[in-house]
C-alpha cells in the first residue's frame, strides 16, 4: 500500500517543477530574441550603412546593445525569480492534492487527507481527524497506487513559449523603433571611422603575420579615436599621427626585410627607399588670401616598390590614404568648430589650403612611390591665388587628398578649394591614381598666370576642318536690361563664377 | 440487524449504505415514486433534522411516513392539524388519576413522543400550536407544567404543508421554517406510477415494508449511523464552499450576486451552512466516501436553502422562485482553489 503523502510530495516536486520551468520558459524566448538582437546590431548597422548610407552611432550601438542585453538579463533574472516563487509556491501540499484529486478523479478525497496529514499542517488540522480517518487513507491510497506524477503533469513548454512570443515581438519591435529613432546620416568622421574599421577587418582577414594585425589593431584605435566625442579635434589628430607614425615604422621594418628580398630576386631593379628620407609640405593660408604650399620630398628617393601586387602592402597604403583622409577631416571640422557661422567650405576663407607634403607617403619616405617630381604638380593654397599653378608643392595627382574630396557620402559635394590639381599648360602629368574617389573636381585656370612662365604652344597635329565652315554670329551676350531674377551666388562659388 | 459499535470504521461505512439503501428499497415498495423525497427523509433523519414536506393531499405523505417507520422499527404518531388544535393536544397534558386512594396529576404524553411524528398540515394549525410543535423540534423536549420531558432519540418531525386551500390557514413564519433541515416538494405522479399506484392498491395485495431493525434496537442502531454522519470529514476548502454558498445567498452582501440582492429580503442562517453539511455529509457516505466533496454540496444547495431564502415583492411579482435563484447561485460560484 502506498503511503498517499509520499505520493503527494513527489507530485508536488514534480509540479513545483513543471511550474517554475513553465514560469522560466515565459522569459526564455523574449531573452533569446534579445541577446540575438544585441549581437545581430553591429551587422544590422553595417549592413544599415552599406545598404542606405545611414550609420548607428557608436554611441547608439553600444547605448542599444547595452540595452538589449540588460532586457535579456532582466528577462532571465526576472524568469528566475518567478520561476522560484512558482516552485515555493506549487509545493503546498494542499494545493498540489486539489490537483492530484481532480487528476485521479477523488473527488476530493485526496484534498481532504491532504487538509488532516499535511506534515506542515499545524496540529489543530491533525486533531480534526475523525475515527474514519483510516478509511480516508486507504481510500486515497487506492486512487494514487497507479499515479504517476510524472505523466499526469507534463512538461509541456509550448504554451508558455508560444505566449512569450508576444512579449518577445514587443521587444524585437521596440528595438527596431529605437534603432530608426537613433539611426543619423553619419558625420564625415563616422564615415571615416567605419572605413578604417573596415579596412582593418579586411587587414586581419588577408593578414599575414603579426605585423598586419597590429596594423589592424592601429586602424582599429584611429577609428575609435575619430569617434571618440571626448577627444579634441587636436587630440584627435594627435592620435591619428601617432598611428601614422606606428605604422611609418612599422612600414620602415617591413621594407628593410623587403630590400633583402628584393635585392636577391630582382637583381637590383627594385630601387627601395633609404627610408631616411623626409616629407613636408607645408600650407599656410593667408587671411589675406595669399597662400602657397612647399613640399619637399627629402631627395625625393622614393621607393619604388617591385612587390606592389602584394595584397597586404596594397591595404597598407589603402589604410594610410584613409588616416590621411582622417586626418584632413580632423583639421576641417576643427576649423568648422572654431568658426561655427561659417559656411561650408569656410576654411578657404582663412586660406588653409591642405598640407601637402603631409601625405602618410611623404611622411614615411621610401615606402610610398613617388611617381612625381618634387615640384611638378602645382597645389592650390588660397584663394588669392588659387589659380595661379605652384611649384614645390608635395603633392601627388593620384591621390585624394582632402577628406571629403571624393569620398563622400550622402549629397556632401566636395569643396573646391582643396581639390584643384592641375599642370602648367603644357606639362604633361602622370596616369591619374585616384583610390575611392567618387567626385574628383578639376578646375583649369582660367587664364595664364602672369609670371608663371607659361608658353602658348601651337600644336600642328590638332584636327583639323576639311569641311569649310562659316561661324555664325553669336548672340549678344550682354545686355543692358536688367535680368528677370537675381540671386545670390553662394559663398562657395563666388571665387569661381565671374 | 443491530448496530455494532465494535466494528471497523470501513464495516461502520458499509453498514450505513446498507441500511439507507433498504430502507429506501422498502419504502419504495410501498410508495410509488418519489425517490428523491425517500431519500431526503431518510436523510434527514440521518442527520438529526426535521422534514417539511409540500404537495397536495393525496400524494402518500403520510404513507409514506409511516412505512419508513415501520422500515426502521420506529415509533410513529400523526398529528392532523387543525384550526382549533391545542398545543396540549400535541404535547399532552396533565390529567388527574387516583392511585390507592390518593389523586394525583398524571403527566399523558401526547403525539409528539414518538420517533417520527407526522404533522400534517401544519400550516392549518394556530401559530400557538405550531410554535408548540416547532419547539420540541428544535429542543427535543417539551415542558408541561415546569416539569421537562425528553423526546426519545431519534426525534424527526415530518411535516406537511398544503399549496392550495391557503384560505383560513396560518403559513409558518420564516423563523419557524429555518428549523426544518429540508423541504422538499411532493410532485404528483406522472401515468406510469399513477398505473402503479392503482395497480398497488385497489388489488388484494397488501405490501408492507420489511423492518430492517429490531423495534428495540432500532434507537440505538440509527443513533449510531447519525453519529458516523458526524464523523465524516471536510476539508477546509468546502468548507469555505459551504460558506461562500450562503454569503451569496445573503442579499447586499459583499459575496451576494446581483439575482440575489435584487429578489431576496433574507439569506440563509447559520442552520442553513448546517444543514448544508449534514446533508453532505450523508450524500458522501452514500457514494461510499468519508469525505464530503463539492458534487455532495451541490446536490445538498435547493433541498436544504429553498426555504430559508425570503423573496421580496419583485420576486414574487416576477414569479422568481427561490430555486432559480440557486440554481443562478450553484452556477456563479466558483470552487475555491486551496
Amino acid at each position: 500500500m502506498p503511503n498517499p503523502v509520499e505520493i503527494l510530495g513527489r507530485a508536488a516536486r514534480r509540479i513545483a517543477q513543471v511550474a517554475a520551468a513553465r514560469t522560466f520558459a515565459y522569459a526564455i524566448l523574449p531573452a533569446v530574441v534579445a541577446t540575438a538582437l544585441a549581437f545581430s546590431l553591429h551587422p544590422l548597422a553595417h549592413l544599415t550603412w552599406e545598404r542606405w548610407g545611414y550609420v548607428l552611432g557608436g554611441g547608439a550601438e553600444r547605448t542599444l546593445f547595452d540595452g538589449l542585453l540588460a532586457v535579456a538579463g532582466l528577462m532571465l533574472a526576472g524568469g528566475f525569480t518567478f520561476a522560484a516563487a512558482a516552485y515555493l509556491r506549487a509545493r503546498d501540499l494542499v494545493a498540489v492534492a486539489e490537483r492530484v484529486d481532480e487528476a485521479v478523479g477523488g473527488r476530493q478525497q485526496i484534498l481532504t487527507l491532504a487538509t488532516l496529514a499535511d506534515p506542515s499542517a499545524p496540529d489543530s488540522a491533525k486533531r480534526r481527524r475523525s475515527p474514519l480517518f483510516p478509511v480516508l487513507w486507504n481510500s486515497a491510497a487506492a486512487f494514487l497506487e497507479s499515479f504517476d506524477p510524472r505523466r499526469a503533469f507534463p512538461l509541456d513548454l509550448g504554451r508558455s513559449i508560444t505566449r512569450s512570443s508576444v512579449l518577445a515581438s514587443a521587444i524585437a519591435l521596440g528595438t527596431i523603433l529605437a534603432a530608426i529613432g537613433l539611426i543619423r546620416t553619419p558625420t564625415p568622421l563616422q564615415a571615416q571611422a567605419s572605413r578604417l574599421r573596415e579596412l582593418a577587418a579586411e587587414i586581419e582577414s588577408t593578414s599575414s603575420g603579426p605585423g598586419d594585425l597590429a596594423m589592424a589593431e592601429m586602424a582599429r584605435e584611429a577609428a575609435d579615436a575619430l569617434e571618440d566625442p571626448k577627444l579634441t579635434p587636436e587630440e584627435k589628430k594627435q592620435r591619428i599621427e601617432e598611428v601614422m607614425r606606428q605604422m611609418a615604422s612599422h612600414s620602415e621594418e617591413r621594407q628593410g626585410g623587403g630590400k633583402e628580398k628584393g635585392k636577391g630576386a630582382g637583381g637590383g631593379s627594385a630601387q627601395n627607399g633609404k627610408g631616411s628620407g623626409s616629407g613636408q609640405g607645408q600650407s599656410e593660408g593667408k587671411s589675406n588670401g595669399s597662400g602657397n604650399g612647399s613640399a619637399k620630398n627629402g631627395e625625393g628617393k622614393g621607393a619604388s616598390r617591385n612587390d606592389k601586387g602584394r595584397q597586404g602592402d596594397d591595404k597598407r597604403i589603402e589604410l594610410q590614404n584613409e588616416l590621411s583622409k582622417a586626418e584632413a577631416q580632423i583639421e576641417t571640422e576643427g576649423a568648422s568648430n572654431q568658426n561655427p557661422n561659417s559656411q561650408p567650405g569656410g576654411e578657404k576663407d582663412r586660406g588653409e589650403a591642405p598640407e601637402g607634403g603631409k601625405t602618410p607617403e611623404e611622411k614615411a619616405q621610401g615606402s610610398q612611390p613617388s611617381p612625381r617630381q618634387p615640384g611638378s604638380i602645382p597645389t592650390q593654397s588660397a584663394q588669392g591665388n588659387r589659380n595661379v599653378p605652384q611649384s614645390g608643392t608635395g603633392r601627388q595627382p593620384g591621390k585624394d587628398q582632402g577628406s571629403n574630396l571624393g569620398d563622400t557620402h550622402l549629397g556632401e559635394f566636395p569643396t573646391p578649394a582643396q581639390a584643384q590639381r592641375y599642370l602648367k599648360p603644357g606639362e604633361k602629368g602622370g596616369s591619374l591614381d585616384i583610390h575611392d574617389a567618387r567626385y574628383v573636381m578639376f578646375r583649369l585656370p582660367s587664364a595664364t598666370p602672369v609670371g608663371s612662365g607659361g608658353t602658348t604652344v601651337i600644336d600642328p597635329h590638332r584636327t583639323k576642318a576639311t569641311t569649310p565652315y562659316v561661324n555664325a554670329p553669336l548672340k549678344e551676350t550682354s545686355s543692358d536690361a536688367p535680368p528677370d531674377e537675381r540671386q545670390l551666388v553662394p559663398p562657395r562659388y563666388r571665387d569661381l563664377i565671374h | 440487524m443491530g448496530a455494532a459499535p465494535q466494528t471497523s470504521p470501513d464495516q461502520r461505512v458499509a453498514e450505513f449504505r446498507d441500511v439507507f439503501k433498504r430502507a429506501e428499497q422498502e419504502v419504495s415498495r410501498v410508495i410509488v415514486g418519489h425517490q428523491e423525497v425517500i431519500r431526503k427523509l431518510l436523510t434527514a433523519l440521518f442527520c438529526g433534522g426535521h422534514i417539511l414536506i409540500e404537495g397536495v393531499p393525496g400524494l402518500g405523505k403520510t404513507l409514506m411516513c409511516k412505512t419508513a417507520a415501520d422500515t426502521l422499527g420506529l415509533s410513529f404518531k400523526r398529528i392532523q392539524f387543525t384550526p382549533d388544535l391545542m398545543p396540549s393536544d400535541i404535547i399532552g397534558t396533565q390529567v388527574l388519576t387516583e392511585h390507592d386512594g390518593r389523586r394525583e396529576f398524571q403527566f399523558k404524553p401526547g403525539p409528539i413522543f414518538a420517533h417520527m411524528v407526522l404533522g400534517d398540515e401544519v400550516n392549518r394549525a394556530t401559530p400557538k400550536t405550531q410554535s408548540a410543535v416547532l419547539e420540541a423540534m428544535e429542543e427535543r423536549q417539551v415542558t408541561v407544567f415546569g416539569v421537562t420531558y425528553k423526546l426519545d432519540p431519534p426525534y424527526i418531525v415530518l411535516a406537511t404543508q398544503n399549496p392550495i386551500e391557503l384560505e383560513g390557514t396560518y403559513p409558518l413564519p420564516e423563523a419557524q421554517m429555518d428549523r426544518f433541515l429540508f423541504k422538499v416538494i411532493m410532485n404528483p405522479p406522472r401515468p406510469e406510477e399513477l398505473r402503479e399506484i392503482l395497480n398497488r392498491t385497489t388489488g388484494t395485495e397488501v405490501r408492507k415494508p420489511e423492518p430492517i431493525f429490531d423495534p428495540k434496537l432500532a434507537p440505538q442502531a440509527i443513533e449510531s449511523l447519525k453519529a458516523l454522519v458526524r464523523e465524516v470529514m471536510v476539508a477546509e476548502p468546502l468548507e469555505r464552499y459551504i460558506i461562500g454558498i450562503v454569503s451569496a445567498c445573503t442579499p447586499n452582501t459583499p459575496g451576494a450576486i446581483p439575482e440575489v440582492s435584487q429578489y431576496l429580503r433574507f439569506g440563509p442562517s447559520p442552520r442553513g451552512a448546517q444543514a448544508l453539511m449534514l446533508c453532505s455529509k450523508v450524500n458522501a457516505l452514500l457514494e461510499g466516501r468519508v469525505s464530503v466533496g463539492y458534487e455532495d454540496i451541490d446536490d445538498a444547495i435547493v433541498p436544504c436553502l429553498r426555504h430559508r431564502l425570503l423573496r421580496n415583492f419583485q420576486a414574487e411579482a416576477e414569479n422568481v422562485t427561490t430555486e432559480s435563484i440557486l440554481e443562478q447561485v450553484r452556477k456563479r460560484l466558483k470552487r475555491p482553489r486551496a
